[in-house]
């Protein structure tokens, strides 16, 4: 028998300005259950950029704040907060009992350790990013497309980086790209057609521009790059 | 902590941007917007309006909470049946206090516009009113998997010129949401004066997944280079 949206989990790492638009369309679409993993506190910046949140959650954990405003929209999705950072022992728990893996952190190094845990387990993976005015979107489909390390091999330095509120963001480009994810996320729970499943979306809103960038396997890849085909892998 | 302590840690992100920085912040806070719609993809798009800070927000729309209107992202279950203006004004005032929500009226000026209309008839109608009154405005329009933006500055070709034939489709699963963010996000470059959209006009397309603007150009025989 067929699942619906109803029996699906899905895992979103990050309650912030990714995170918040990609739950929203997940619990609007039925999804059944939603896993927000967050270890922030909500803060007076995230009001400028979480459409889910309120005043009322500032000082907040923001993964408790996310889910309470999610189920008090939707009742009948099961958001369950994890008040945690992501990675260490419990990411492979987390990956092995989710449907999807969405990755809303803002944070190069917790978004490899997903990607790298979501292809470990055979789990479709959705990546998104925003930095000043652009944003990034890729979904990832273990065995068959390339994953975020095929593409970028590890993150960046932290010494390269923006720090914190001075990187710059606009909120509704992150609505716009946390939305897409969303999107996609449903699209791999359905089994339809993805539209950024091995190629990366790549958006300029100064420009108003789009690439779309192939994402192809690559040998050697750390994550993907010597595992065995999808079907080869399940058990 | 003072009003502009406040302001400056709510409003510390768009500050760090170079296309915004104080000068955009305080074309965003002096701002009156006027929002045709609180369906589900003006929802998104009035709440990353009222996030960013735009200094009034005149909400317009005549419909009441419908079982599913819990996708605008503003409404709740227990409030199926009530106006679906006062349940979104509850929702953005509980989203800020640093931006007054009220309900348009005829009359009521404001310095920009965003129409997110169900309809294409309808977004041409109220994409006219606002045109007709030299007010820079946006259109939005989603459909099952996509959808298009238009930026409309004062003198830019109006929306007739800039739409296309087709279908009007109801929008899948977050595609509302992303044309409703698009819109809001347009809206904002076209308020602080960046992008091609704030000066000339243009129309941004979400197919198949792709994202790429147009410039919008005048239709032969079309006088909407006419100045009110």
């Amino acid at each position: 028998m067929a699942r619906t949206l109803e029996d699906r989990t899905v895992l979103v790492i990050g309650a912030g300005s990714l995170g918040g638009p990609a739950a929203l369309v997940l619990a609007g679409a039925g999804v059944g259950r939603l896993v927000l993993v967050d270890d922030a506190l909500t803060n007076s910046a995230d009001l400028s950029a979480q459409p889910a949140l309120a005043e009322v959650d500032l000082g907040r954990p923001r993964a408790a704040a996310l889910a309470a405003q999610l189920t008090r929209r939707f009742p009948a999705v099961v958001a369950e907060p994890v008040e945690a950072h992501f990675g260490g022992a419990s990411a492979a728990r987390l990956v092995a009992a989710a449907d999807v893996v969405v990755d809303a952190s803002s944070e190069p190094a917790v978004a490899f350790a997903a990607n790298d845990a979501a292809v470990a387990a055979g789990k479709p993976f959705v990546h998104g990013g925003v930095l000043q005015l652009s944003a990034q979107v890729l979904s990832v489909l273990p065995g068959e497309t390339g994953c975020l390390r095929c593409l970028f091999e590890r993150p960046p330095a932290p010494e390269d980086l923006p720090a914190g509120l001075a990187a710059g963001l606009l909120g509704p480009l992150a609505g716009l790209a946390g939305a897409l994810m969303g999107h996609e996320a449903l699209h791999l729970l359905q089994g339809r057609p993805a539209a950024y499943a091995g190629r990366l979306l790549a958006y300029g809103a100064r420009a108003g521009q789009g690439r779309l960038v192939p994402v192809r396997r690559r040998a050697g890849c750390e994550a993907c790059g010597g595992a065995p085909a999808k079907e080869e892998a399940s058990p | 902590m003072t009003a502009s302590d406040v302001e400056a840690a709510r409003f510390a992100r768009q500050l760090g941007l170079a296309a915004v920085g104080e000068a955009g912040l305080a074309r965003i806070r002096g701002s009156s917007v006027h929002v045709v719609g609180a369906g589900p993809v003006a929802g998104p798009a009035l709440l990353a309006l009222v996030q960013a800070g735009v200094g009034i927000l005149y909400l317009d729309d005549g419909a009441d909470v419908g079982p599913f209107d819990a996708r605008t992202w503003l409404c709740t279950p227990a409030q199926v049946g009530q106006p679906r203006v006062l349940a979104a004004m509850e929702a953005l005032r509980a989203a800020s206090s640093l931006t007054t929500v009220r309900l348009h009226a005829t009359g009521t000026r404001s310095s920009a516009a965003l129409v997110c209309a169900e309809t294409q008839g309808t977004a041409t109608l109220a994409s006219e009113r606002e045109r007709t009154a030299g007010v820079a405005h946006v259109v939005a329009l989603a459909s099952d998997e996509g959808g298009a933006v238009i930026s409309i500055p004062p003198g830019a070709p109006c929306i007739r010129c800039a739409s296309r034939p087709g279908a009007s489709t109801q929008p899948r699963g977050g595609m509302a949401a992303a044309i409703g963010n698009l819109g809001a996000l347009e809206l904002l470059l076209l308020i602080v004066g960046a992008g091609a959209g704030a000066s000339e006009g243009r129309r941004v397309e979400l197919r198949d997944g792709r994202l790429d603007a147009t410039p919008t150009l005048r239709r032969p025989g079309c006088d909407c280079h006419v100045v009110y």
